[in-house]
C-alpha cells in the first residue's frame, strides 16, 4: 500500500486554479522531486501536504490516514524551507530540540536526540552557535536536523538549496540524499533545478500549469519525455521541425533529408508537420551518412568548453546543437564545414503537446 | 558654510530645550536661601503621598504594560500573518488616541462604566483601577502597536510560524517561544514608552479619582514653589532613564537583529 497518497487534489486561489486534479502515490522511503517552473503548483502541493493550504478538492492521506481535518502541527511532518527559518532567538541545539520539547519528550531523550542529529549533519561543534553566526549551508543543515529530530513520518523540502551558492548546493544535495537513504524517510523535494531533481530522486514529477505532465524515474523523464514541455524543461533539447512523408513506415523529411523514425507516427497524415527532438549529447560525428540515422548539415559555430565541444549545425531550416567529448587528437569542426551527425534511431523523439 | 548652519541650528535647538531644564533644575536646588541644596528633593521624597502615588503609578504602569503586550502582540501578529489587508485600518484605530483628547476618552469610560451601567466598574476601587489601566493602555496604544509592528516587520513571521507549526507547536507556543522573544526589543521599547506615559498622566487618574503620580504633581505644583520643580526634574530623569533603557536593550538583542 502507498504511504503518501494524493487523490484528485485540486487547489484554487479565487478564480485561478493552481493545482488541477493531481493524483499520486508515494511509497514509504521514496525520494520524490517535484520539478517545474515558477507558478506550476509544485510548492502549493507541498504546502497542502504540510497542511498550510487546504485543498479545494480531493484527499491527502499518509499511512492510510486522511489528513483532511488535521492542523499542520498535528501531522507529524518535517519541513525544510528555502529561507532556513531557524528561530533567531535559539542556538543550534535549542533549534534542533524545539520539536521534541513541544512534543513533551523527556530531557535525557531530547539531549540524546539533539546529539544524534547534530552528529548526522556533522555540526556537533556548533551546538552553541546562533543562526546569525553561521553560513547559509550550515543553517540549512541545522534546519534539516531540526525537521528530522521529532522523527516525522514525511519530510518536505521546499527548494532548500535555492539560496545557497553552486558548490554548497551540490554537496548539500548529496548530503540530503545520503541522510534520507540512511533514515529511510519518505521525502518530497520541490525544486526548479532539473539537475538537482535528476541527481537525487527516486522519481520525478514534472509539473506544468497545475498538473503533472510526467511522473517517472529520472532516467525515464530524461530519455523518454512524455510531452513537449517535459522534453524542453528537463535537459537541453533540439527541436527539429519536420514533415510526415509516410506515416505507415514512420518516414519523415527534415529539409531535403529523409529519415525513418523508431517511434510510431501512425496518428499523423502524410504532409502533416511534426516536431522531433534530440538531446545534444546523443549524436556523434561520422565520415558519411549511412542509412536513416544520420543528418548532414553545415557547421554554424563550434565552441570549445573544455571537456566538451558544443557545435551548432544548420540542417537547412532548423539549427541544432550537439555536444561531443573533447578528443585532443581531433580538431573541432570549423564554421562552414559540412559534417554528418550520426545517432541511434531511438534518440529521435516525437514531441506531443 | 553648510556645516556652520547645521551647527548653528543644533546649538539653537539645544539651547531651546536645555535652558528651561537648566533653569528649572537650578531653581529646584535653591530652596535654602543663598546656597544650593537638595532640600526640595528631600521634602518630596519624604512626603508619604509621594511614595503612595509613585508606587501606585508604577504598579499601574506595570499592569498596563502586561495588558498592552497581551493585547498588542497577538493582534499585530495576527494582522500581519492572516489579515494584512486590515493593517491600514488597524493602524488608523491605534492612532486615534493621539487625536482624541484623554478627557474625551475618560468621560466616555465614565458614561459607559458608571455605577448605573451594565458593567459598573467605577463602583469599586479595583474596578476603577482596571478602568484606569484600560485608559492608560489606550493612551499608550499608538506607541506600543507601532513598536511591535516594526519589530514584526523585521522578522519573517510567516515562515517562522510555519516552521514552528511543522514541528508541532500550537499558537500559544508560537507566540510565547518564537514571536515574543524575537520582537522583545520592540516590545520593551513600547513598554518603556508606556511606563513614561503612565507615570506622568494626569487627566484620567484625576477624573477617575485615583491616587496617581500625575495628580500629585499637579497638586504639589498648585501649593508649593520649589518642590514641583524638584518633582519635574525627577520625572524628566525617569523618562530619560526609560529612553536609555530602550537603547540598552536594543544592544542586548544583537543576535536577533543580525538574524533579521
Amino acid at each position: 500500500m502507498s504511504f503518501l497518497t494524493l487523490t484528485h487534489v485540486q487547489k484554487s486561489f479565487g478564480p485561478v486554479q493552481v493545482v488541477k486534479d493531481f493524483n499520486m502515490s508515494i511509497e514509504k522511503g521514496e525520494f520524490i522531486s517535484f520539478l517545474g517552473p515558477s507558478g506550476c503548483g509544485k510548492t502549493t502541493i507541498l504546502r497542502m501536504i504540510a497542511g498550510f493550504e487546504t485543498p479545494s478538492g480531493g484527499t491527502i492521506s499518509i499511512n492510510g490516514k486522511s489528513q483532511q481535518n488535521l492542523r499542520p502541527n498535528q501531522r507529524n511532518i518535517g519541513m525544510v524551507f528555502q529561507a532556513y527559518a531557524l528561530f533567531p532567538n535559539m542556538n543550534v541545539a535549542e533549534n534542533v530540540a524545539f520539536g521534541l520539547k513541544v512534543a513533551g519528550a523527556p530531557k535525557t531523550e531530547i539531549a540524546a536526540r539533539v546529539k544524534e542529529m547534530l552528529g548526522l549533519i556533522r555540526l556537533d561543534h556548533l551546538a552553541d552557535r546562533y543562526p546569525y553566526q553561521m553560513s547559509g549551508g550550515q543553517q540549512q543543515r541545522v534546519a534539516l536536523a531540526r525537521a528530522l529530530a521529532p522523527k516525522p513520518q514525511v519530510l518536505l523540502l521546499d527548494e532548500p538549496l535555492s539560496a545557497l551558492d553552486a558548490k554548497i548546493r551540490v554537496s548539500l544535495r548529496e548530503e540530503i540524499r545520503a541522510i534520507q537513504q540512511k533514515l529511510g524517510i519518505t521525502t518530497v523535494f520541490v525544486t526548479h533545478d532539473q539537475e538537482e531533481a535528476l541527481s537525487i530522486s527516486d522519481r520525478i514529477v514534472v509539473m506544468n500549469a497545475g498538473k503533472a505532465d510526467q511522473i517517472g524515474t529520472p532516467f525515464e523523464v530524461y530519455n523518454t519525455p512524455a510531452t513537449r514541455f517535459v522534453a524542453s524543461f528537463v535537459g537541453t533539447l533540439n527541436v527539429i521541425e519536420a514533415k510526415v512523408v509516410d506515416p505507415a513506415s514512420n518516414r519523415v523529411a527534415i529539409g531535403d533529408q529523409q529519415l525513418t523514425l523508431r517511434h510510431s507516427i501512425a496518428a499523423f497524415k502524410a504532409g502533416d508537420p511534426i516536431s522531433l527532438a534530440m538531446r545534444p549529447e546523443t549524436g556523434s560525428l561520422a565520415e558519411s551518412a549511412e542509412g536513416d540515422t544520420a543528418l548532414t548539415g553545415k557547421v554554424v559555430s563550434a565552441h570549445f568548453l573544455g571537456s566538451v565541444i558544443r557545435t551548432r549545425m544548420d540542417l537547412g531550416g532548423s539549427t541544432i546543437s550537439f555536444d561531443m567529448f573533447n578528443n585532443p587528437g581531433l580538431l573541432p569542426p570549423a564554421a562552414g564545414e559540412t559534417v554528418t551527425l550520426r545517432f541511434a534511431a531511438s534518440d529521435l523523439l516525437v514531441l506531443l503537446d | 558654510m553648510k556645516k556652520l548652519w547645521a551647527w548653528g541650528a543644533l546649538t539653537v535647538g539645544l539651547l531651546y530645550f536645555i535652558l528651561p531644564l537648566l533653569g528649572m533644575t537650578n531653581f529646584s536646588l535653591k530652596m535654602r536661601r543663598g546656597v544650593y541644596s537638595l532640600d526640595a528633593y528631600a521634602v518630596v521624597l519624604g512626603d508619604p503621598r509621594f511614595q503612595e502615588t509613585f508606587v501606585f503609578s508604577i504598579l499601574m504602569a506595570l499592569a498596563t504594560i502586561i495588558f498592552g503586550v497581551l493585547l498588542v502582540v497577538p493582534t499585530a501578529y495576527w494582522v500581519r500573518l492572516k489579515l494584512p489587508g486590515l493593517r491600514p485600518y488597524i493602524e488608523f484605530v491605534t492612532l486615534l488616541p493621539l487625536v482624541i483628547p484623554a478627557i474625551v476618552i475618560v468621560f466616555g469610560y465614565i458614561r459607559l462604566y458608571n455605577t448605573s451601567s451594565w458593567l459598573p466598574l467605577t463602583g469599586s476601587i479595583t474596578g476603577t483601577n482596571i478602568l484606569l489601566m484600560f485608559g492608560y493602555a489606550t493612551l499608550a496604544l499608538p506607541y506600543m502597536y507601532r513598536s511591535v509592528d516594526t519589530g514584526l516587520r523585521s522578522i519573517d513571521i510567516a515562515t517562522l510560524t510555519e516552521a514552528a507549526q511543522s514541528l508541532g507547536a500550537g499558537w500559544t507556543t508560537i507566540l510565547a517561544k518564537i514571536i515574543l522573544p524575537n520582537v522583545l526589543v520592540a516590545v520593551l521599547s513600547g513598554a518603556f514608552l508606556t511606563f513614561a506615559i503612565v507615570i506622568g498622566e494626569f487627566t484620567m487618574a484625576a477624573l477617575l479619582n485615583r491616587p496617581a503620580f500625575g495628580p500629585y504633581m499637579q497638586l504639589l505644583g498648585a501649593n508649593r514653589a520649589y518642590e514641583p520643580a524638584a518633582l519635574a526634574v525627577m520625572s524628566f530623569a525617569l523618562t530619560w532613564g526609560c529612553l536609555g533603557l530602550i537603547q540598552l536593550v536594543s544592544r542586548f538583542q544583537k543576535g536577533v537583529q543580525s538574524a533579521a
